[in-house]
């Protein structure tokens, strides 16, 4: 029987990064609660558990490496060893390296041995004498290597127990049986008690078996392996004299290895004849059967076909049986309200119009329901992208030299897997930052009537349709006038300008704009908030700043719920439909001839109490026949994205709905100004705004005109 | 009529892999996540040939759940596997002395899990 275990490998992989999570967890808390036996128990457990799965798997990197970091561990459980800053670094290390040792088990990468020895003798040499490192690796029998047959007697009195513990003597000798023949079996019942002593449960029989195999000893042995240590076991091996006159036809020595042994050659000798052996490819090459080439090439491809492919990663996601199951009962009303339309439509009369709108109705709820539920299959909590800020924080108050206590909220908050995989590496911009710059070092905290520890709180919450995540610190708030004047040296601004307190703090996500004097390790090089606020748009969000001098600063992130649905405000103009999303839209006015200024340079522009924004008109973007031409009877959308604002004109506007994105670049190709595509309710097809691409368009086109 | 096996480990991975393979070998299989889990399976009816037991395990450990399962009359002879990483004889010892039949060391591969309990579970 052969039974591939290896398409379990990626439940392995998924399950190993709980595992690393929860360890990493455990780790940091155990700093607050060194004695907490339960916790070191867990940590322990997950520990334990990649140990067992990954050895299953051959992953023998890992699993001896997760042994010696088990074992530590199972020091400081069993009280052996106390909880140090010291060992908690190490073994915060050595999860570093373990979780690179997983990553190279999965991408089949070299993994960086230097270090794994490195840290494989700390994590030895902390155990100190306490410890007993054992091998574990326990030498599995081995087939037989001596050839011939051997003839056992084997004598057997097993343990009382043998009964209690699950044991039957007859699988004994059935297992006896499939290793050889069993010649003849004896009971020797001169254990029995008097039958008033008699205790059905025990075992008072012993058996004499014997016979003929070609397995060794240590075979025989390893059947009585669950009771050996309490049994009298005695394997006389007896062969039969006759046995090496002639030998099993497949054991038979090579030639060379007789003629070493008989005296006729040495072994010197013999190796140097068998180097003058020729390969098969230099043999086919003299012999002109094949050329080199070929057979270089025949070679290439054998190494090609060892060498193990590198396996691509394919995203997978783990749901609660609970959604399902729900999905599946939703499914099946889905079933039953198709059942009934098409029996209505079989035999439909006019005045059932009512049930058959009744019907739809129904149609129609249970299509949301469904839409709704399948969605949540994708959401997960957002607590999997807040578990790494802990290990963040106390390595940067470590390098920063500052007191950091980190506070988490809303870690239940379920969000689109997508958008949680995208938002680590912006949150984790933030926190460095809050970390790095927001908050003051201990010294300046005190001298300013603050608490000595500063605190970084991260928050997530559900707010419309929204989620929102905020990163919020208690130091020293942004410093105005340093930015300002960073701000015009760079020429991002002029000192001209007047400026908003909002659109200065925006200035901190222009590209290499840094107030820091100097760099440090973990931020200052100008490089990260640009990227936050783009990585942040990417995922149709936003990012505001709220900050308060000497009080601290807070960064909300504002994030749709999910990448593939939107909500969007449906537009005319002309024939044609086109979607907006909602989020965008600050406002549609219909403007006064007045409030329409051209200016040359600058395009048309319209006032909107007292701002001037850039208008556009939609058809000239998209080319279009328009009913109206006149900005005055038309509508005109102010649309915001980034903090710059833009008026767009249509026609008119046809309601809110909900609509679901299908991609361009994948279905067409990149069209500037739309960021999609969708069906409508009567089957066509309309075009998703991106308000950024238009805001572009806007800009050329009064480059242009300029 | 098949045999039933009941397979209690912490780990899904683990469970799916013995589950996979026990299934693959003509035998029914019965999961549990933990000793308590596994206690409440075989009280709601669930009648085992085989147990076969990680030791390290939340709620209840495997350990504590072969003692439980050695109380119950219907099985109190029924032949219990322990799945251990170590080839230490500290955790087969207590375990046999909790009454467990015997070991199955982790790693293991199908054929080796096979044959160990080819040896106990009578076909």
């Amino acid at each position: 029987m052969s039974t591939d275990l290896s398409h379990f490998k990626d439940a392995f992989f998924e399950e190993s990064q709980e595992h690393l999570t929860t360890i990493e967890e455990g780790l940091l808390q155990l700093e607050q609660r060194p004695g907490d036996i339960d916790l070191l128990n867990r940590i322990f457990r997950g520990a334990h558990s990649i140990k067992g799965n990954s050895g299953m798997f051959g992953f023998t990197a890992v699993s001896q490496f997760t042994h010696k970091m088990e074992s530590v561990l199972d020091q400081l459980r069993s009280s052996q060893m106390v909880v140090t800053v010291d060992i908690t670094d190490l073994l915060l290390q050595s999860l570093d390296c373990l979780k690179t040792l997983i990553d190279c088990a999965k991408t089949g990468e070299p993994a960086d041995d230097a270090q794994i020895a490195r840290l494989s003798a700390q994590l030895e040499a902390c155990q100190g004498e306490a410890s007993t490192v054992k091998q574990s690796a326990e030498a599995a029998p081995r087939p037989s290597q001596v050839q011939g047959t051997h003839h056992f007697t084997i004598t057997w009195v097993p343990p009382r127990y043998l009964f209690q513990r699950g044991l039957d003597p007859a699988q004994f000798i059935k297992e006896l049986g499939d290793l050889g023949s069993v010649i003849s079996v004896t009971l020797d019942a001169g254990r029995l008690p008097s039958f008033a002593e008699f205790d059905p449960e025990q075992c008072y029989l012993g058996w004499t078996i014997e016979m003929d195999t070609a397995k060794d000893l240590k075979v025989i042995e390893a059947v009585f392996d669950f009771v050996r240590e309490d049994s009298t076991l005695t394997i006389v091996d007896m062969p039969p004299p006759v046995a090496e006159s002639h030998a099993a036809p497949d054991g038979t020595k090579p030639l060379g290895e007789i003629l070493v042994e008989t005296g006729v050659v040495s072994q010197s000798q013999l190796n140097q004849a068998l180097s003058q052996q020729k390969r098969v490819g230099e043999i086919l090459v003299e012999q002109k059967i094949a050329t080199p080439e070929q057979i270089s090439e025949a070679l290439k491809k054998q190494t090609e076909s060892s060498a193990p492919a590198k396996k691509a990663e394919t995203p997978s996601i783990r749901v609660d049986t609970v959604k399902i199951d729900r999905l599946i009962n939703l499914v099946g009303e889905l079933v039953i309200t198709q059942s009934m339309l098409s029996d209505l439509g079989s035999r439909f009369e006019m005045n059932q119009l009512p049930v058959l709108l009744e019907r739809v109705a129904q149609l129609e709820r249970n299509t949301r329901e469904i839409q709704e539920r399948v969605m949540g299959i994708r959401m997960v909590p957002i607590g999997n992208a807040f578990s790494r800020f802990p290990r963040l924080v106390r390595d940067l108050s470590g390098k920063a030299g500052k007191k950091i206590h980190l506070v988490l909220s809303g870690e239940e908050t379920e969000l689109d897997k997508t958008v949680i995989e995208s938002i680590g590496d912006p949150l984790t911009h933030l926190v460095r930052n809050s970390a790095d710059h927001g908050l003051e070092p201990p010294d300046e905290r005190v001298a300013a009537g603050k608490s000595e520890q500063g605190t970084i709180r991260l928050n997530a919450f559900h707010e419309g349709g929204n989620i929102c995540i905020t990163v919020e610190d208690d130091g020293r708030g942004l410093n105005r006038d340093k930015i300002l004047a960073k701000g015009i040296k760079q020429g991002l601004i002029a000192d001209t300008d007047k400026l908003s307190d909002e659109q200065i703090w925006m200035l901190i996500f222009k590209p290499g704009f840094s107030t820091a004097e100097k760099v440090t390790d973990v931020s200052g090089r100008g490089v990260g908030m640009d990227v936050v606020k783009r990585n942040i748009e990417g995922l149709g969000g936003t990012v505001s700043i709220k900050t308060s001098s000497g009080k601290g600063t807070t960064f909300t992130l504002k994030l749709p719920l999910t990448l593939a649905i939107i909500e969007g405000m449906t537009v005319r103009v002309g024939k044609d439909t086109y979607i907006v999303p909602l989020l965008s839209i600050l406002e549609s006015i219909q403007p006064k001839r007045e409030m329409i200024k051209t200016i040359i340079g600058k395009g048309e522009l319209v006032n909107v109490r007292g701002t001037y924004l850039p208008l556009m008109r939609l058809y000239d973007v998209f080319r279009l026949e328009p009913e109206l031409s006149d900005p005055t009877k038309a509508i005109l959308l102010i649309l915001e994205t980034e903090g710059e604002r833009v008026a767009v004109m249509v026609d008119e506007i046809l309601g809110q709905q909900q609509v679901v994105i299908k991609s361009m670049e994948q279905n067409f190709r990149k069209i500037e100004g739309v960021a999609g595509a969708t069906i409508l309710g009567d089957g066509t097809v309309g075009f998703i705004l991106d308000v950024r691409g238009l805001l572009n368009i806007a800009r050329q086109g009064t480059a242009k005109a300029a | 009529m098949a045999k039933t096996v009941l397979v209690v480990d912490d780990s899904p991975t683990m469970r799916q892999m013995v589950a996979f393979t026990l299934t693959s070998a003509g035998y029914q299989v019965v999961e549990a996540g933990n000793g308590k889990e596994a206690v409440g399976k075989v009280n709601g009816g669930a009648k085992p040939d085989l147990v076969v037991t990680d030791l390290n395990m939340p709620e209840m450990d495997g350990i504590t759940l072969i003692k439980e399962i050695r109380k119950m009359p219907a099985l109190k002879f029924t032949p219990i596997l322990m799945l251990t990483t170590e080839a230490s004889d500290d955790k087969k010892k207590a375990g046999q002395a909790a009454g467990a039949t015997g070991w199955i060391v982790k790693p293991f591969n199908p054929e080796q899990m096979m044959a160990v309990i080819k040896k106990v579970l009578p076909g």
